[in-house]
């Protein structure tokens, strides 16, 4: 008997220290932000000179045939599946790269440097990458440097001297600005909206929720940012914490936030059974196959995202404009296939755009 | 649930709750536990306790208490399987493939139920004839499972699912499906542990497999027939994961068996086999879900999470040895 | 004696072969500095699984070492960065936190008498947990350069880690086949009962044996952070997996009283050069898990099978 008043003891004091944490937390790392202007103009970026790294004594690979890798985050999620099928649509065009993807079944950084590392050691000539962890990440892809491997990342950058360029989709507080830009016309200068994302160690999600509130705070300063909640890379999990929000909310939840391509789908599902729809906004990042039952249902207006599949395209082009020397330090621009030309920013940056938002008038065009 | 070889001391001189207690001793620890939270956190917000968030609660997370039904039968019988999750997530992709492919639903319903049973009667089968450890079977099936999906999908989501087949966001009378599905799998599979011959064998096995045999229990047989069983309520917790929402990932859940095993064990299933009810392991399923949901309904950060689930694990299993100790001097 | 060998050599013919055709799908597997790169790079698992083979050999087991590597490397960099411990004392007291962690497990499990699987099922969700709340998502990272001599350098020409993993691996051999401790480890498998009737001292060695499991996780997360060069909370996330897997393909009894360190070793470089070999031929991430999982399954049976053959 002891026990169970032990029992209810214990929980009874769980409770109490649970009601004494009130302030919630927001899920951004704590790097400065930069904020663009909310009138859209583009922000001011000086110039900054190459940071790259340098892959040495790599051999002459001028128009020859050459074997990449390509090692994303992880395998199995819907948006590397498409940068996957980018890459293998650059390298069908070009006809002189031989590219496949091999990543770990869980966003893991050791599985990622260990697969790297056996790369590294089969002798391939280019590695392209997605990083988990930018740190983390660096010692092997030095060690690919020095082994005189082009080494070119895309989506998640590792520290600069790591790598040869990176291929940014878009910059952070342009994400930023666009997600915020679109929640705010749905749900008004005075919504309040949660976030739902991967997990608070993840990288870009960290960044673009630290840029969102930086935003957010600058040109809608009325909104009201309830909390982050974290759901894994778990879709019923995404459903499960977005339909806890819009509980705990009721009524004052005017907006969701999904941070990935998992969580943004299975919060739109979460409103829909709900019977939310038109009362609860679902913005966020996802690809367009998972948001049509949502998009063409009308419960979701907008999805931000830059399209992956033109991301591993543009990466397969950057990376074979090093290799063959046309891509050097101090360059201002690279020529991407069927993209054009594409600028050059941060010293050894290549910008593959602004944020793509899709919409019911468009999402039916694309198929990734 | 009472088991036969109880050791329950006295009867007559205690009074009706300390009987209730020894009997349902772990169960009434997690009841009240549970209870408890629902009053303390529906105090600090009353939303807690809407309609709407005890469904989340329930049916959002049933699928993992009718699969640690089946994991509770497993450990009853002195075995473990570390590969339900990942068993889980290939037979989803196996039931949304077909209900895409045109297949009527019932068929997409039940392949997944039938593959899960053969899977496992393969891994029943090896542990029971050629004797290897079930640990170890299914460390390779975890492994077999989680590499072959990826290969053969590529990790392609699947998606435009037809309306007919997402069973589990039916909701007859009001109340989600999955809560039926919880509710009566659970009471069937207690009454079956409790009162057959066959339920009844199962904690002879795990809690001596050498008496079981002296008393005529054919083990083997048992053995892969309780695997076989298992696999049919993953397939059953498949049809409720797989339906919740109109994609299907076809990636394993993360992390899934390990919640799976711990509800089974925190509902007062003894690891070394011989004890235990399936009624705990539905409860200690929803009393986790619980936990998460009331952290955000009482802002406490995300980050601890995990400590405070695993600070409850211990205080329960701590609180359930000392209880055992006592019942086994008095 | 020969039953104890009996897997090992089964173990040790397939490993020859497996090297065999590996070395001769590529001909850059058998090459001296790719040996020497596996050799650092299934140095944390290894430490682990070697102790853990002491942990399984009682009839125990440890689930709780992923979740303290990632504790130990959370508190390497919270103890240098935000308290301002030089270095190696920070790694020392991370170290000794998560020793603290496998001295926990122990008491639990021979204090308590709870199950070894469910205490550190417990503890794992608690130790990631702390590393976690402690952490609140934040990397600490720009060790000084130093450090990295654990994780990424070479003392004459090894790489630093595999000489601490090799000194190890000889010490554990010793006192798990030669010593009188090593005999109490099986005599508590086989039977602990009987173990504690005969008055070993079992619940001593018990506890030891989990420090010693929690010390060899936590040199294990250290050396992580060193190689990798930056903390996260969710490091060294389900290795408790590999090193079990590795333990159990080297012929340790999952139900206690047998198993071997040369097993335990041959099990290690089995898996790491399938996962390497594989690579280099040319199989994906995803098929090698699976032929792992296989091999797993088809040793276990194999040695089963010769095992009662030749019992009966």
């Amino acid at each position: 008997m002891k026990k169970i008043i032990l029992a209810s003891l214990m929980s009874l004091s769980l409770s109490a220290s649970f009601a004494h944490a009130q302030s919630p937390w927001t899920g951004g790392d704590d790097l400065p932000t930069n904020p663009l202007a909310c009138d859209g103009t583009a922000g001011t970026v000086a110039a900054k000179p190459y940071d790259g790294g340098e892959a040495t004594n790599a051999p002459d690979r001028k128009g020859k045939t050459i074997k990449v890798v390509d090692v994303p985050k992880l395998v199995g999620i819907g948006y590397f599946n498409a940068t996957s099928k980018g890459i293998a649509d650059a390298a069908a065009e070009m006809k002189t790269m031989d590219a496949k993807t091999d990543g770990p079944t869980k966003a893991n950084i050791d599985d990622q440097i260990t697969l790297i590392d056996n790369y590294i050691t089969s002798g391939v000539d280019g590695i392209l990458f997605a990083a988990n962890d930018p740190v983390a990440i660096a010692p092997v892809l030095k060690k690919a440097l020095a082994a005189g491997i082009n080494v070119v990342g895309y989506d998640a950058n590792s520290t600069p001297d790591a790598r040869q360029w990176f291929v940014n989709q878009a910059e952070f507080n342009g994400i930023a600005k666009s997600v915020i830009d679109n929640l705010a016309a749905e749900i008004g200068e005075d919504g309040a909206f949660a976030i739902v994302t991967s997990t608070f160690t993840t990288p870009n999600q960290a960044r673009w929720i630290a840029e969102m509130g930086a935003y957010q705070a600058k040109c809608h300063p009325k909104m009201k940012w309830l909390e982050t909640v974290e759901a894994q890379e778990d879709n019923i999990l995404s459903f499960n914490q977005a339909n806890t929000l819009i509980n705990k909310y009721g009524d004052e939840l005017k907006g969701i936030v999904g941070m990935t391509s998992v969580a943004t789908p299975a919060s739109a599902d979460a409103v829909t059974q709900a019977g939310k729809c038109g009362k609860v906004a679902v913005v966020g990042l996802a690809t367009p196959n998972a948001m049509k039952p949502y998009v063409e249902s009308g419960c979701v207006k907008s999805v931000v995202l830059w399209n992956p599949v033109d991301l591993g395209y543009a990466a397969a082009y950057v990376l074979r404009a090093t290799a063959d020397g046309d891509l050097k330090p101090g360059a201002t621009s690279v020529k991407a296939g069927k993209l054009g030309e594409l600028k050059v920013i941060n010293g050894s940056e290549v910008l593959l755009g602004s944020p793509f938002v899709f919409n019911k008038e468009n999402i039916g065009q694309f198929d990734f | 649930m009472a088991f036969a070889d109880h050791p329950t001391a006295r009867r007559s001189e205690r009074s009706l709750l300390h009987r209730l207690y020894s009997a349902y001793g772990q169960e009434a620890v997690i009841l009240v536990a549970m209870v408890a939270l629902f009053v303390i956190v529906g105090l600090i917000n009353p939303r807690f306790l809407s309609p709407e968030n005890l469904n989340t609660i329930f049916s959002g997370n049933a699928y993992i208490a009718v699969a640690a039904i089946g994991m509770a039968m497993i450990i009853i019988t002195g075995h473990i399987d570390v590969s339900v999750g990942a068993l889980i997530g290939v037979l989803a992709t196996i039931s949304g493939t077909l209900a895409v492919a045109g297949y009527p639903v019932w068929v997409a319903w039940l392949v997944p139920i039938l593959v899960g049973m053969a899977v496992n009667a393969l891994v029943g089968a090896m542990v029971a004839y050629a004797r290897i450890p079930s640990i170890v079977v299914t460390l390779g099936m975890l492994s077999i499972l989680r590499g072959g999906l990826i290969s053969v999908t590529g990790g392609a989501w699947i998606s435009g699912l037809p309306k007919e087949f997402l069973i589990a966001q039916a909701k007859p009378l009001g109340v989600p499906a999955p809560i039926y599905f919880m509710v009566i799998l659970t009471l069937a599979a207690a009454f079956w542990m409790r009162y057959s011959a066959f339920g009844r064998s199962l904690y002879a096995i795990g809690g001596n497999p050498e008496a079981a045999r002296a008393s005529g229990i054919p083990i083997e047989r048992r053995t892969v027939m309780v695997f076989v069983i298992h696999g049919a309520f993953a397939g059953l917790a498949t049809l409720l994961f797989a339906t919740q929402l109109q994609i299907i990932q076809s990636t394993v859940p993360p992390n899934l068996e390990l919640t799976v095993i711990t509800a089974a064990v925190i509902g007062g299933v003894s690891i070394l086999g011989g004890t235990g009810t399936v009624i705990g392991s539905t409860l200690a399923a929803i009393l986790f879900a619980a936990i998460g949901s009331a952290l955000i309904f009482t802002n406490v950060s995300a980050y601890w999470l995990r400590a405070v689930i695993g600070v409850l694990i211990l205080v329960t299993v701590l609180a359930d040895m000392i209880r055992r100790r006592r019942q086994g001097r008095a | 004696m020969t039953r104890f060998l009996r897997h090992e050599t089964i173990l040790a013919v397939l490993a020859v072969i497996v090297l065999g055709i590996l070395a001769y799908q590529s001909d850059r597997f058998f090459t001296v500095d790719n040996l020497l790169n596996q050799g650092r790079l299934m140095t944390e698992v290894g430490l682990v699984a070697i102790l853990m083979t002491f942990v399984i050999a009682t009839g125990g087991i440890d689930l709780s070492v992923g979740s303290i590597i990632g504790l130990t490397a959370i508190l390497t960099g919270v103890f240098w960065q935000s308290v301002g411990l030089p270095l190696p004392l920070a790694a020392l007291a991370a170290i000794a936190c998560g020793t603290f962690g496998g001295f926990a497990n122990g008491v639990i499990i021979t204090r308590f008498g709870v199950p070894p699987l469910i205490a550190t099922l417990a503890t794992l969700a608690l130790y990631r947990g702390l590393a976690e709340g402690i952490s609140q998502a934040r990397s600490v990272r720009g060790y000084p350069e130093w450090f990295y001599v654990l994780g990424q350098g070479n003392v004459l020409g090894v790489p630093t880690q595999l000489w601490l993993l090799v000194l190890t691996a000889i010490v554990a051999a010793i006192v798990l086949g030669l010593t009188r401790w090593g005999r109490t480890v099986y005599a508590i498998g086989n039977n602990e009962v009987a173990a504690r009737f005969s008055g070993l001292p079992v619940d001593r060695a018990k506890l030891a044996i989990y420090t010693a499991s929690g010390f060899a996780a936590a040199v294990a997360g250290v050396i992580l952070v060193s190689r990798v060069s930056t903390t996260r909370s969710d490091m060294g996330t389900g290795l408790e997996l590999d090193a079990i897997t590795a333990v159990v393909l080297g012929g340790t009894s999952i139900f206690g009283g047998r198993g071997t360190i040369a097993g335990t070793v041959l099990g290690l470089i089995l898996i790491q050069a399938l996962k390497n070999g594989l690579s280099l031929a040319g199989v994906k991430g995803d098929g090698t898990i699976v032929l792992i999982g296989v091999v797993l399954i088809v040793t276990i049976l194999i040695s089963n099978i010769v095992h009662r053959n030749g019992n009966r």
